[in-house]
């Protein structure tokens, strides 16, 4: 069963007091260590939380594997969260953070196992085309030119900085506000603008570079 | 955190919402492939684990949900059990004899 997108959440939580109420006693009961209410806060995320870990790490183990530590660093923790922002941007902060100090981790230690770009032909091929960006097209060619645009895409957007992966995936995939940007990272409204603008630029420039042509 | 080159947004910088073609392109190649995996045994393992055992310690907390069936078939179980014990024990037990002392007399003591 596929949850809603993040989006909706926020918006969902354009809260009524009611909510807030709702998610104060949680809060509580998370902060007493109920472990019932602890396995109802992992139910509600995990998939949330793994799928952001799986678009800045690019790898499934270590997004598993992180999205377990996350939660274990949130039961640790949340007698600490003070409710300042909601719940959701704090859990992403946690999330994000240990992704980043893994993702430096991993680099130190040279074991992120990225591949080199291969020649993309010999990536895609075409019984193996699973999907394509520029919605559905019947040639086969432009399946193959789609699939390799997501391969490129994918490899472009690994080698970003995290800094930059950060800000572009949580606004441009993850769809959340500048404001809440803003409450994640910990960086001003103007700092995250600014970064994130560069992130299109990098993200834009390198896969056209890559791709020898320019983005549509 | 912050990069100094981060700190500055001139005009030319103002982040326009994206074109459609590299929001779309973005997350056509970061679009979910497969289900999440189920990470909350995984997470009370580790906590069980980190805590010394002061954590789901026991295996009814970390069950997901309350596991309704095994209350419901243990208190069925042990009520079978209940009714064969009467049943075997019951022909066993004879009836009570019926007590057939008097009561002593009573003497009063007269008034002075």
């Amino acid at each position: 069963m596929r949850d809603a997108p993040p989006h909706s959440v926020y918006r969902q939580s354009s809260v009524t007091e009611a909510d807030d109420q709702a998610e104060r006693k949680f809060i509580e009961r998370l902060a007493q260590r109920d472990e019932r209410a602890f396995n109802e806060l992992v139910e509600l995320y995990e998939a949330r939380v793994f799928r952001l870990l799986l678009r800045m790490m690019g790898r499934r183990d270590e997004a598993e594997d992180m999205a377990q530590e996350v939660f274990v660093q949130i039961f640790k923790a949340i007698a600490t969260f003070r409710g300042d922002s909601k719940l959701s941007t704090w859990i992403y902060r946690v999330s994000v953070n240990l992704c980043k100090n893994r993702m430096k981790y991993l680099s130190r230690r040279h074991t992120d196992g990225e591949d080199e770009l291969e020649p993309v032909a010999e990536r895609a091929p075409l019984d193996e085309a699973k999907g394509v960006t520029f919605g559905d097209v019947p040639a086969p060619d432009r399946v193959v030119e789609g699939y390799q645009m997501e391969r490129v895409v994918q490899i472009c957007i690994s080698e970003l900085e995290p800094d930059f992966r950060e800000v572009l995936i949580l606004r441009d995939v993850e769809d959340l506000s500048y404001e809440e940007l803003s409450e994640i990272t910990g960086l001003p409204d103007g700092t995250v603008k600014s970064r994130l603008h560069r992130a299109r630029a990098m993200l834009k420039s390198s896969v056209e570079r890559r791709m020898g042509e320019k983005i549509r | 955190m912050s990069d100094p080159g981060d700190e500055k947004l001139d005009a030319s910088e103002t982040p326009q919402e994206p074109e459609e073609s590299l929001r779309s392109m973005l997350r056509g190649a970061l679009r979910e492939e497969g289900p999440a995996p189920d990470v909350l045994a995984g997470v009370q393992k580790k906590i069980r684990e980190r805590s010394g055992g002061k954590f789901y310690a026991d295996g009814w907390s970390t069950a997901k949900h309350p596991p309704l069936n095994t209350y419901l078939i243990t208190s069925l179980l042990m009520l079978a059990v209940l009714g064969i014990s009467y049943a075997l024990l019951s022909p066993m037990v004879g009836s009570p004899e019926p007590v057939r002392n008097q009561p002593a007399p009573v003497q009063l003591i007269p008034a002075k």
